[in-house]
This record gives structure tokens, sequence and C-alpha cells, in this order.
């Protein structure tokens, strides 16, 4: 019988891996468990074994290929067997790792729970559960025994959906003045539980057998382990359930250790899960950063015009019912900027290998909500007046804030402003709301000594820090537009013409 | 509208008072909708009134009446008097309670029942012709209609029923007394089921059958325990046979079949009994006015919730397409009820079981080894004969086995075969565990009553695992 042998997953989460060589040649004998070739995976370099006794049928990779995880690299004839039929070797499951609630477009197989044709297993009510929050449990990374889809991987797996339709990037914040969000320090989005769980103190708990039997391998007592769900009105435990409660057991031995050791009360440490809205924050900055070579390129203006021509008009608005803020006049610059150099209100399809130019300005205002950050987009700007643009984005910023904002509310942006200034500083390198090519940094507007005439004079200044992606945008480009929005701010007369 | 018609509007309209439809128009109106149930014949329809319920019934007693009189091996000798008209009545009052227990729960639920049959005039109200001439008919306005009509026995060209000579499952369950003998066409579960109730109660029985063994769509070794107990029966087979045609002959008939050489035989008895399928009754209701189309052979297309292409109409059970079970028809009714009430309601299930009720029972669960395979999972199968289960044993009736294929890698159960006693009932247990993605380790695992049959699950489960205690691991 002919055994086919797949790339096994050689490290967590691997995809793929490089065949570096072939221990064996077509033909050989081989035995159980005898290395058959070495793999190397961005971690390390791996011996594959044989899954089986027999003799080399076929090598299907060349030396130096690049592999996917899940393809057959080499099959076997097995001895005393039909050559007609033939089976496939997939790779040895291990146990389930920790649960990843991952929402991808395609499903994540994990090798080690990987069902053909797509079968889910999933007991009735977390299929209904996923029915009714609108999961697709064919995408749900299953943490029950063997990869089964628990009602909880079902929950997690809504919560990280809603985390995805937020594009995330930097966070406005405003002083009284420039009336916009502050950001929050990064510290907002609320992980899942820190790895010191309060023992539960139950008479009796719900869970599968092999649930027990795990229980009973960590050395852990089943009526302590906090249960997520309930079956019948009983506490029901489910097998992650138990592996936190057994690491969380762990952690908190090693630390009582530690903190004995030095005298300390209290953790020395604390293990978060790197998940949800702060992982969805994390992925789109890192796939920006590795993706756009950053440039940041850094300026002051001097808007005392600026500061006195918004403290008139603020009355007048107000009687209208309007706040005005120094946003709009922000935006007003930004876009007649843009539009003298239009490829910083671009896009790169790098599948086409075409630079996308957009004549439409759609300007992202980056703002922190106690959930974490948004970026709402205000449309056209350069359609709508001051006023206009002064209570759309006060009524886009308010739905951010309480979550009432739709997903069109939040696409379609051509050009991100981030004011971390509102918090305080003076510089930043803002990360590009990818795939846009520009970020426009706001410093702290405030009073600093400006040479006026070779005189120092206390001056209202506002710092700007502006990233571009410099596949597009070259340093002189963003220099020259830099200066150009300058111009707009030192003198906002300039922009009644616009 | 039709001069004399009268108009009536309704939520939810269904067509047919079968397992299907009567479930679903319950639960639409447990739903708060504003429910109109439709019904030609009899509430209950073919389940209760022609098939599952008075077969069951049939089953039973001749089962009690064989058993008895074949239990010397327990020191029981009987002198048997089996009264065939009485066992008949005692059927008929198994179905009427139940169906008058239907009626109830519908009228509980404000389900409003209207007799007639049903005709779509378009894609928003139909017309119910009510019984016989001159009754005139009233057209019924609705929001969203189900299609419950069934199914009805196929018919061999030349072998119309007629109730005397050639007869359709239905009107074997209705004889006023035992054929002395009957040929029966079809192999299949009906056939097989009806072989078995005439052999145990005296008739000599012959099966004609066009393939070549009984109860095709089986696994052969699922089917074999009940040829070998139908055999000892003295049930007479003959495989390979298609029926041609019969005359009268006598008190009696004479079937004439022809095999795939063209030889020709012929079978005599007192009359014949037609079990070769069953067909969707989709005929009769003009669904080219509402807009739906059947396929090749009368089947209306659905979706996962039921729906037709008409995304207010919905169609469920034996109408909707195979397997035709009353089970899977139930689970539709409740499905669409719940989807035209605006539940996230879907047919999601993993594994629809099915159970045939001859000498012994069969049932099967989920995948077979073969399809595992086919699907790309590694099967690992675990048996269990019954002979080595002490209930069995202890019941007079150990032949067959439990067996169990699951997932090698990861040991979800994947489906099961069980054929023996209580297979019908045994069945479900392991329809909850594939349904619930359990492992074999967690069917060997529980803790299983001895001693009982149920406790074969849990040994084949173990031997699939390789750690079978009564039996020997592969």
């Amino acid at each position: 019988m002919v055994r086919e042998f797949k790339l096994p997953d050689v490290g967590e989460g691997v995809a793929e891996g490089e065949l570096v060589s072939w221990l064996v040649e077509e033909g050989d004998e081989v035995s159980e468990d005898q290395p058959v070739a070495e793999v190397e995976t961005d971690k390390a370099i791996v011996e594959v074994p044989s899954p089986v006794n027999g003799s080399v049928r076929e090598l299907r990779a060349e030396e130096g290929e690049v592999v996917p995880v899940g393809n057959v690299i080499i099959t076997f004839n097995v001895e005393g067997e039909d050559d007609e039929e033939s089976t496939t070797e997939s790779a040895k499951s291990e146990e389930p790792t920790e649960s990843q609630a991952e929402v991808s477009e395609e499903p994540e197989v994990s090798e080690e729970t990987e069902t053909p044709e797509g079968r889910v297993f999933a007991a009735p009510s977390a299929r209904r559960l996923a029915r009714e929050l609108g999961v697709d449990i064919g995408a749900v990374d299953g943490t029950g025994p063997s990869g089964r889809v628990t009602e909880h991987d079902v929950r997690t797996a809504a919560e990280s959906t809603t985390d995805e339709v937020e594009q995330e990037t930097e966070a406005v914040e405003s002083d009284d003045d420039l009336e916009i969000q502050p950001e929050n320090g990064g510290s907002a989005s609320a992980g899942p539980s820190p790895d010191t769980i309060e023992p539960a103190d139950r008479e009796r708990t719900l869970a599968a057998p092999a649930t027990r039997r795990l229980a009973d391998e960590q050395g852990i007592n089943l009526n302590a382990v906090p249960a997520v769900e309930e079956r019948d009105g009983q506490a029901f435990v489910t097998p992650e359930a138990v592996r936190e409660y057994a690491e969380a057991q762990q952690h908190a031995q090693a630390a009582d250790a530690a903190a004995v050791a030095s005298g300390e009360t209290g953790p020395r440490e604390e293990r978060i899960p790197y998940r949800g809205i702060r992982r969805t924050i994390g992925k789109q900055m890192q796939k920006s950063k590795f993706t756009a070579p950053h440039v940041t390129h850094h300026d002051s203006i001097d808007v005392t015009e600026l500061v006195e021509t918004r403290a008139e008009l603020k009355e007048i608005a107000e009687e209208r019912g309007i706040k005005l803020t120094y946003m709009p006049f922000v935006l007003k610059a930004i876009v007649a900027a843009l539009k003298e150099y239009p490829y910083l209100n671009s896009a790169l399809d790098e599948e086409n290998e075409e630079i996308v130019v957009k004549n439409y300005y759609n300007i992202g205002i980056a703002v922190a909500t106690d959930d974490g950050l948004m970026v709402p987009v205000l449309k056209d700007v350069d359609k709508k007046d001051m006023l206009q643009i002064s209570s759309e984005m006060n009524e886009l910023v308010e739905k951010a804030r309480d979550r009432t904002i739709s997903r069109d509310e939040m696409q379609g942006g051509t050009f991100t402003i981030t004011n971390f200034g509102a918090i305080g500083g003076e510089y930043a390198t803002p990360i590009i709301n990818h795939p846009e090519v520009g970020i426009l940094g706001l410093g702290e507007l405030k009073k600093r000594p400006v040479v006026v005439d070779d005189e120092v004079e206390a001056r209202y200044t506002l710092p700007i820090s502006m990233s571009i992606d410099h596949r597009i945008i070259d340093g002189a480009v963003v220099a020259s537009f830099a200066n150009q929005l300058l111009e707009y701010l030192h003198n906002p007369r300039l922009l009644l013409l616009e | 509208m039709v001069v004399g018609d009268i108009s009536t509007g309704t939520d939810v309209l269904v067509i047919g008072a079968g397992p299907g439809g009567y479930v679903g128009a319950i639960r639409a109106g447990q739903l708060g909708l504003d429910v109109t149930l439709v019904e030609k014949d009899a509430y209950g329809g073919t389940c209760l009134n022609y098939g599952c319920i008075p077969s069951k019934a049939m089953i039973t007693a001749s089962d009690l009446a064989y058993d008895a009189n074949n239990a010397e091996e327990m020191g029981i000798y009987t002198k048997l008097d089996v009264n065939y008209g009485e066992m008949v009545e005692w059927k008929d009052g198994v179905v009427s309670q139940l169906t008058g227990g239907v009626e109830k729960l519908c009228k509980a639920n404000g389900v409003s029942l209207m007799e007639g049959r049903a005709e779509f005039a378009d894609d928003k109200s139909v017309r119910v012709v009510h019984g016989g001439e001159g009754q005139g008919s009233e057209t019924v306005e609705f929001e969203h209609a189900i299609v419950s009509t069934g199914s009805r026995p196929i018919e061999i060209p030349g072998f119309e029923f007629d109730g005397e000579h050639i007869l359709s499952s239905r009107q074997a369950l209705a004889l006023d007394d035992v054929p002395e003998s009957i040929v029966i066409v079809g192999a299949g579960y009906i056939g097989m089921e009806l072989a078995g109730v005439f052999a145990k109660l005296g008739s000599d029985v012959t099966v004609v059958e066009m393939l070549d063994s009984v109860l095709p769509g089986y696994e052969d070794d699922l089917a074999r325990p009940v040829k070998k107990k139908a055999d000892e029966l003295g049930i007479d087979f003959h495989f390979g046979q298609a029926a041609k045609e019969w005359e009268g002959s006598g008190r009696g008939i004479t079937v004439v079949t022809e095999d795939e050489d063209g030889d020709v035989s012929e079978f005599g008895a007192e009359k014949a009994l037609v079990a070769v399928g069953r067909q969707p009754v989709s005929d009769t209701l003009e669904l080219e006015n509402a807009g739906i189309e059947t396929d090749e052979k009368g089947f209306i297309q659905t979706d996962d919730r039921a729906r037709t292409e008409q995304e207010h109409i919905f169609a469920i059970g034996d109408v909707a397409g195979e397997p035709m079970l009353a089970h899977k028809a139930s689970k539709e009714g409740q499905v669409a009820a719940e989807v035209i009430a605006g539940e996230p309601s879907a047919l999601d299930y993993q594994a629809m079981p099915a159970a045939v009720f001859t000498d012994p029972e069969i049932g099967t669960v989920g995948l077979t080894e073969e399809e595992a395979e086919s699907q790309g999972f590694e099967p690992v199968v675990g048996k269990f004969p019954f002979q080595a289960s002490g209930r069995a044993l202890t019941t007079g009736h150990a032949e067959g086995f439990v067996r169990i294929v699951a997932d090698e890698p990861s040991g979800f159960a994947l489906g099961a075969q069980i054929v023996g006693p209580e297979a019908s009932e045994l069945i479900a247990e392991l329809g909850l565990a594939i349904e619930m993605g359990a492992t074999l380790e967690d069917l060997a695992a529980t803790i299983h009553t001895h001693p009982t049959l149920s406790e074969a699950v849990m040994e084949c489960a173990e031997n699939a695992l390789g750690h079978a205690i009564h039996t020997l691991n592969r």
C-alpha cells in the first residue's frame, strides 16, 4: 500500500518550511521514526521522522523548495500491503495549543485538528450561538478536545470579529481647544483575565470525560476551576478552562516563590493575553510599518494668527450651535495642500503595480475611545464648508465614542490625522494608516519662543510630524507639502480662497 | 377569485398534517404566528396513519406471537391463537389515540385546522378544495407557506393498487385476515419489515427483488443477519427479478417476473404487496402557479433553512427530498417555523439517524467507514458483537453487532451502524455523540449501566481504542 506523508506542523503556527535536505533516497528502506528530511522553518531546523516502516516510493519536493504545511512531501510503500490503495498520513496530533481567537478571511487550519471537507465539530448549541452572533463556525478555532468548537470559542470569535471591523491607527486627543478625543496611552483595551485566576469552590462540576482526564494529568481539582459555561444550571468546565487554570496555578506558584524569595508581596510579573483589539491594533501597525518604508518629516508652524481667527469665528459658530475647533482649519489646509501634491492622496496597488491617485478627499481622524482606537472618516472634505466639517466631525467623534459608528463611516479614508499633542509632546513618528501613504501628526499647540525680526517672542506654534511611505513619496515632496501646509495654517485667510 | 370562494388570511399556511407539517404548525403557533393547517385526509399523515406507527404496532404484535411460540429454549411452551382482526383493531386504537393527540395539540397551540386539498393560485394564496363534489372551495391568503405534502407509494406499471390483489403497504396493514400466502415485490425496508410480520403470523412469504440483495443501500454485513433470520422464517427470496405483470388465478394471483436475461418466472400467492419505494406528492399542488419548480423526480429543492426558490414558501419532509424520514420532516418543520418567526434557525445537523424495524433491527447514523475514508478522514473502526453482551444473551436475541466509525487522529465519532436487538433505540446515543463532537474516549469513559444492551456501545468504543475488555482487540 502507498502511504502519503504531509509536511507536519513542525513548530507552533509555522505555515511553511524549506526542505533543506533529504536524508533518504527513493527506494531506501526506512523504519518508523527514522529521520527522512531536514526542514528549516523561521524558528529552527528540524528533522522530519518517517511515520511508517517501509520503503521510500517517491520524493515529492526538491531540496531548497519551500513547502506549505500539509503538502505531501514523500510517499512510502508499506510492506505486506497492496499497492493499489493509497492513504494519506497527516501529521500526528499534539495537544491543542492555547485558544487563539482568530477570525480571518479564511479559517486557519491547524494541522492537528484538520477535518476534511470543512467539517466542524461542535455541539448544536454552539452552532446555534454562532448563527445568532453571525459567526462563521468554520472559521472558529476550537479549543475543546481534539479542537472541538465550544460556545466559549464562538463568543471569543464573535468579540474579535467586532474588533476586526475597526481600523486602527493612532488616536487623537484634544485639549480644551482641539476638542477631539484623548489618546489613552494604549492601556485601555481590556484583555482577558490576567494569570491570577481566583479558584472556584464548587461541590459539583460538569465536564467531559476527556476534560476530567486532563485535570487529573495536571493535578487540578475540577471544582476549583472557574467555569465559563453552565449546563443545566450546573457549572461546566471546558478543557481550555482547565489548561488556563493549570497554567495560572503554575504562574501563581512561581510568582509566590519569587515573591517569598525577594520579600515582596504581589506578583512580579503579569501575563496578559495578547488578544482581541490589542492584537488587531498590533497587526495593523506591524503590517504598515513592515510594508511601507516610513520617513517622518518634522516642522513647526507659527499659528498665532490662526488662534486669533478661530477665537473670532468660534463665537459665530456657537450662535449656530456648532463647536468650532482647530480641526476644520487643519482639515481644510490639508486638502488644499493635497490637491497640489496628489501623490500624498494615493495608495499603492501592489498586486497590479499601480499607484492609485484618489481625486476625492476622505480624511480619517484617529480617535481614542474606551473600547480602543477608531478612525472615523470624514468624507469629501473638499466639498464641505468649515461649519459642516465641524458639525460632522463632532458627530463622528461622538458616534465613535458611544460605539454607534457604522463600519461604513470608518472606511474609505485617503489620508489620516492624529493629534497626539492633545496629551502633550512636540514631535512623534506616526505610523501610516495602511494602505494610505501619508499621516499628519499634530503636536501640542502652545506658546513657544519664536524668533521674529531677530527678537525672541512668545508665539503660538504647532509642531507637526508627518510620516510618508517612501515607496511613493520622496523626502523633498513631503517637505514641500509641509511648507504648503505651513503657509495655509500660518495665514489662515488663504483658506478663504479654497 | 372563483365565485363562491370565501377568502381568509393567515401568517403561515401549512399544507399537509404529517409529522413535518403538524410539528411546523405547532412550533409556529408557539412562536405567536397565526397558523392554518390544511389536511386532505388524516391528521398525522402517512407516518401515524399508514406507515411508521401502524407497521410498528403490527411488528411488535407479530414478534410477540412468534417469540412466545418459539421460546421452548427457555422452557416456555404455548399453543398460540392469534386473532388477526383484533390485532388490527388494537393497532387502529393506537393510531387513533395518536392522531387525536395531534389534533388536540394543534388546537391547544392556536393552529386553525382546515380540511381539504390545497392548490396554489399564485405565490400568495391557495385554493382549498373541500372533499367531494359540490363541497366548494375557499381561498386562503398567506404570508408564508410550508409545503409538507409527503409521499405516496410508487406504483409499478401494470400493478396498480386495487386493495384486493395488489396491495400498497398502507393496504397491507389494513387487511381483515392474514393472507395464506403473499408475494412481496421489493426487498427494501418496507418490504422486509412486512415480510417479517406476515411470515411470523404464518403466511407463506415470497420476496422478489430486482437487485441482488436484501436492504440495498445498507452495508452487506448489516443486511446479512436480517437475511439469515428471514431464511429461518421460511421466507423465499428471488433476486434479480423484475415484476412484469400479474393475472388473477382462482382465489389468488400469479406474479410474472423477468430476470436480466429475459427468463420468465411465475410466483403464485393469495395477494401481492408492492413496496418498491415512495415518490413525493408534489403534482397536486399547482406549484407552477407559485413559481416553484420540482426536479425530475418531483422533489422540491430547498436550502438549509427549508426555503424553496420563493423566499416565503418552504418545503419540508418527503416532498423536499431524500432521505424520506419522519424525524427529518419534523426537524425541518421546526426549522421552517423558526425561520419564519425570524429566529436564527437552520438545518445544521451533522448526522441523520435511520432505523429499519426488521428482525434483527438496524440502526445507522453518520458515516460508514467507506464514506469517512472518501471524505478524507482516517477512519478507525470498533466493533462489538452482541454475542459478547450478557444482556443480549438473556433476551434470547444476540445476533448482530455494534460498529463505531471514528477519525483516528482526533478520535471524533463519525458514524455508527448497529444490527441487533433494539438497534433503533441504541443508535440514539451515537447520534448524540456525533452531534456533540464526542470522541471515542468520551464514549468509552462514560459509564453505562450493567447489564444492558447499551454497554455494547461503550465496549465498541473501547474496541476502537484498542483496549476492549470483553472482546479481543484488533
